[in-house]
């Protein structure tokens, strides 16, 4: 007689859709919106990739405080993360913001907003992308 | 824009930029069906807004 309290196997199929699920959301957070891409959700890949990809450069223009790893406070270390939520866009605002940045005036905070706010997007949008690989509703 | 100066905007503009910004990701990342983001963007933006407006009216006093 089988023992009825042994826990079942878990198929591989499962451990590969779980693997491809880790893939898609690496990937939506590497480039943003290629998760869903991936998933051909094309209206949720183009919105990701162009509303990251405007706070990001609209936050370099406004020259916005891009974090670093040489971070002096436990506030800089979180801005640095988030920042890094942006995936490769983090180069691209380096890129972007030439002449450093400049929070003496609202613009600038506001750009510091900005960049914050589109890593934390995308790194939304790539737990989204990862739920729905792994045939979570979304 | 200015090349050396970067983009200059006003608190007013930053704020409609970034709550259409954001609204639109939120619309499109949690509903599925066009008219569904399109009402939920909508009541975003004017949350964003209204919200943003009433903490800097309730800052106001403080101002000084």
């Amino acid at each position: 007689m089988a023992d009825e309290t042994a826990v079942p196997e878990a198929p591989p199929q499962d451990s590969r859709s779980e693997a491809m699920a880790y893939v898609i959301g690496v990937a939506g957070w590497i480039v943003p919106g290629l998760g869903h891409a991936l998933l051909k959700m094309w209206g949720r890949a183009a919105m990701c990739f162009l509303t990251v990809g405007m706070l990001v450069i609209l936050g370099a223009e406004m020259r916005g405080n891009l974090f670093d790893s040489a971070a002096r406070d436990a506030f800089d270390s979180l801005g640095y993360l988030a920042d890094l939520g942006t995936g490769t866009f983090y180069l691209l605002a380096k890129s972007v913001e030439t002449n450093g940045a400049d929070v003496s005036h609202a613009g600038g905070d506001y750009g510091t907003r900005f960049l914050a706010t589109a890593g934390v997007l995308n790194l939304l949008a790539a737990l989204h992308a990862y739920e729905a690989a792994r045939g979570r509703k979304a | 824009m200015n090349a050396e100066m970067g983009i200059k905007l006003g608190h007013l503009q930053s704020m409609l930029l970034f709550a259409l910004l954001i609204s639109i990701a939120f619309g499109f990342l949690s509903r599925r069906r066009q008219i569904d983001r399109v009402k939920y963007i909508v009541w975003s933006l004017f949350l964003f807004l209204l919200i943003g407006v009433g903490i800097g009216w309730a800052m106001y006093p403080f101002s000084y």
